[in-house]
């Protein structure tokens, strides 16, 4: 009973504070505005961004140091190290990038949130902010009744940045006349006492607000108005690098193992970045004095200082930390080990990547790949073929000559088991992801969801085309088992020219103009073999009941071909200018 | 004015589908040039080839890949165009 009013208690009495008391209202007011800022900003990059942050986030991170200064642009632009800890999460989960990678971008990301402090020190605190945060919140409110939602993701950015700027000056003026009654700078503490006690507060702070940069924004606007002495505000500052890791580890409890790699990594930073900062805080402070003038920083802006120290410590967390990023990530995936994938589970489609709309995709192509690798294994064992055969060096003859031993395979379980549950999950997942996307990503997703049919369908096709080869493989009929194996060397020929694309790394022109002379050949094959069952029909070397089944396999063969052709030129070929030239491209 | 209407006149003001448009018909002019030189190249190949020996299946498969290069060029013009 008890237990069940601790919280309506606590907001009651909250509520009691905040309206009895005006400076109070005022500054956890203004930190309200700030956290709503914060949080269209993140929405708005989102959909402003239009899949360009990912781009940027994939594309440049292919060394630490690259990805290190990626992930302090991304954030330093984006002013979240939350959204770009989500997006890179997603990466990391449909395996875009590696965990090296993520690990540096996370650090890159931890110099880039120490602009919010610069934004608050200098623009928020130098100019009467609240001026420009109105008319940007008039105009985000007129751009989110835009049907581009690239304008309505800017709508909300200038909201967001409305709102941050106007929670700044609430806070501000909440410190202001806070201060005509209370003091807080008395109760300012010396030493390492003091450093301890307000690295505490920070942390809890950060813990509570569940945010740093609101936690900064607060120290910033206390230290400006002198109501924190500034070595305590330094204390602070620690404080809050401290208790975001702390939301990090909270938050990515509940996450995948990418989350919990990365949220340890985080932790490791913060905590290494930390304790340096204690025991050298004196030191630190005497660098901020004497590179204060570098920046022209006036020696009693304290508020600019504060901004310095914390991207300084900051920068010599990554410097210190940065040289080890191999064995921390060695470390974390021994921490965190992959569990066992079941066969008819997906590989890289991760709740974290449905919101994200360009991971999204790239997740799903790598899904429907995974779902075609798949459907090979079982279409190659249910025509009596290894794939180590299919794609060895051995001319096709050969191969189909060393391989007629039938293989006991039961394709209807494994389509039941396995291929259908993958299918299933692929369509899941385009559905609900097809939400956060616009008109361009709803087309690829159809494209997608129309390939992986295609695909689960060739396997329902193979489960035909097995039952006649195994009945007629043990025929006396040589003419019988002749044309079984030339729809066998067929598929072989299919199967080797998909992979030949797969690996090739040219002209996506000379890919789509191999898949469609692969697509007039297979055409070129069924019309020959019609005329050759026509011919042996004629000289009754084979009876009609044959030659229907023969024919029908033929058509089998002839369509699991097409089908996985088609789904080569959606997988493969990138650009929709060249992927749209393709034979019946988006056809059923 | 009703903000609707407003909008949907920033939204004309601010129209990307025609600067989207350009792009395309950009990159299909470039398809179709790389298309081309494929195709010319391939033509001479088959040239030199058919001095030597015109019945190799090697030949035979050139000349099916011209006949795709020929098709998809005049798909891409005929995508340019309608564009």
């Amino acid at each position: 009973m008890f237990k069940r009013l601790i919280v309506p208690l606590i907001f009651l009495v909250f509520a009691w504070f905040i309206i009895s008391n005006n400076d109070a209202r005022t500054i956890i007011a203004g930190i309200a505005i700030f956290l709503i800022g914060m949080h269209y900003m993140e929405n708005g990059f989102r959909l402003f961004s239009g899949g360009a942050l990912e781009t940027v986030l994939e594309k440049f991170t292919s060394t630490t140091p690259k990805a290190i200064g990626t992930g302090f642009l991304a954030t330093a632009v984006v002013q979240s190290s939350s959204l770009v800890s989500v997006i890179i999460i997603s990466f990391l989960s449909a395996e875009l990038i590696g965990l090296t990678q993520a690990v540096g971008v996370v650090f890159g990301s931890n110099i880039g949130t120490t602009t919010t402090a610069w934004l608050v020190s200098s623009f928020g605190l130098k100019i009467k902010i609240s001026q420009y945060a109105l008319p940007m919140l008039i105009f985000g409110v007129i751009m989110q009744f835009s049907k581009q939602l690239s304008y309505k993701g800017l709508g909300s950015v200038l909201i967001g940045l409305g709102f941050i700027f106007l929670g700044i000056a609430y806070m501000k003026d909440g410190f202001e006349t806070l201060k005509q009654g209370l003091d807080l700078a008395e109760y300012a503490m010396e030493g390492y006492l003091g450093v301890f006690v307000y690295i505490l507060f920070g942390a809890v702070a950060t813990v509570v607000i569940q945010s740093s940069s609101a936690t900064m924004a607060i120290i910033i606007t206390a230290l400006a108005t002198g109501q924190i002495d500034y070595i305590n505000a330094l204390s602070l500052a620690i404080g809050a690098n401290v208790g975001t890791t702390v939301t990090a580890v909270i938050g990515a409890l509940a996450s995948n193992k990418n989350g919990k790699r990365l949220a340890v990594a985080h932790f490791i930073f913060n905590i290494i970045t930390g304790l340096f900062a204690v025991v050298f805080i004196y030191r630190l402070k005497e660098l901020v004095d004497f590179l204060a003038p570098v920046f022209s920083i006036a020696s009693s802006d304290y508020a600019m200082k504060l901004a310095l120290f914390h991207t300084i410590f900051n920068v010599v967390g990554v410097l210190l930390v940065a040289p080890f990023t191999n064995r921390m990530v060695r470390f974390l995936e021994t921490l965190f080990q992959a569990k066992e994938m079941g066969r008819g589970q997906v590989k890289y489609l991760t709740d974290e990547v449905m919101e994200i709309p360009a991971t999204a995709l790239a997740a799903l192509r790598k899904e429907s790949i995974h779902l075609y690798d798949k459907s090979l294994e079982a279409i190659a064992h249910a025509m009596n073929l290894h794939r180590h055969e299919i794609f060895s060096e051995t001319a096709i003859s050969e191969v189909i000559g060393q391989s007629n031993k039938p293989i006991a395979i039961d394709v209807d379980k494994i389509y039941q088991q396995e291929i259908k549950s993958l299918y299933g999950e692929i369509i899941r997942y385009s559905s609900i992801s097809q939400s956060y996307m616009d008109q361009e990503g709803n087309k690829a997703i159809y494209e997608l969801k129309l390939t992986a049919r295609r695909i689960i369908e060739t396997v329902k096709d193979v489960r035909e085309l097995q039952k006649n080869l195994n009945y007629y493989s043990k025929s006396h009929n040589d003419v019988i088992i002749e044309k079984y194996n030339k729809l066998r060397s067929q598929l072989v020929s299919v199967f080797r020219k998909i992979q030949q694309v797969r690996d090739f790394e040219g002209d996506e022109e000379d890919i789509l103009t191999q898949i469609e002379v692969q697509k007039v050949k297979s055409k070129e094959h069924e019309a020959e073999m019609n005329h050759e069952i026509d011919a042996l029909i004629r000289e009754n070397k084979i009876d009609s009941n044959t030659a229907s089944s023969l024919i029908n396999d033929i058509g089998f063969t002839h369509g699991i071909s097409k089908k996985l052709l088609k789904s080569a030129v959606t997988l493969w070929v990138k650009e929709d200018e060249i992927k749209e030239l393709g034979d019946e491209y988006g056809h059923e | 004015m009703g903000t609707n209407k407003l909008m949907d006149k920033l939204n004309n003001f601010f129209d990307l589908s025609e600067n989207k448009q350009k792009t395309k018909q950009e990159k299909l002019l470039k398809i179709i040039h790389k298309l081309e030189e494929k195709k010319t190249a391939l033509e001479q190949k088959m040239i030199k080839q058919s001095e030597i020996d015109e019945t190799i299946p090697a030949y035979h498969e050139m000349s099916e890949e011209l006949k795709v290069l020929s098709k998809l060029i005049k798909k891409a013009k005929k995508h340019s165009i309608s564009d």
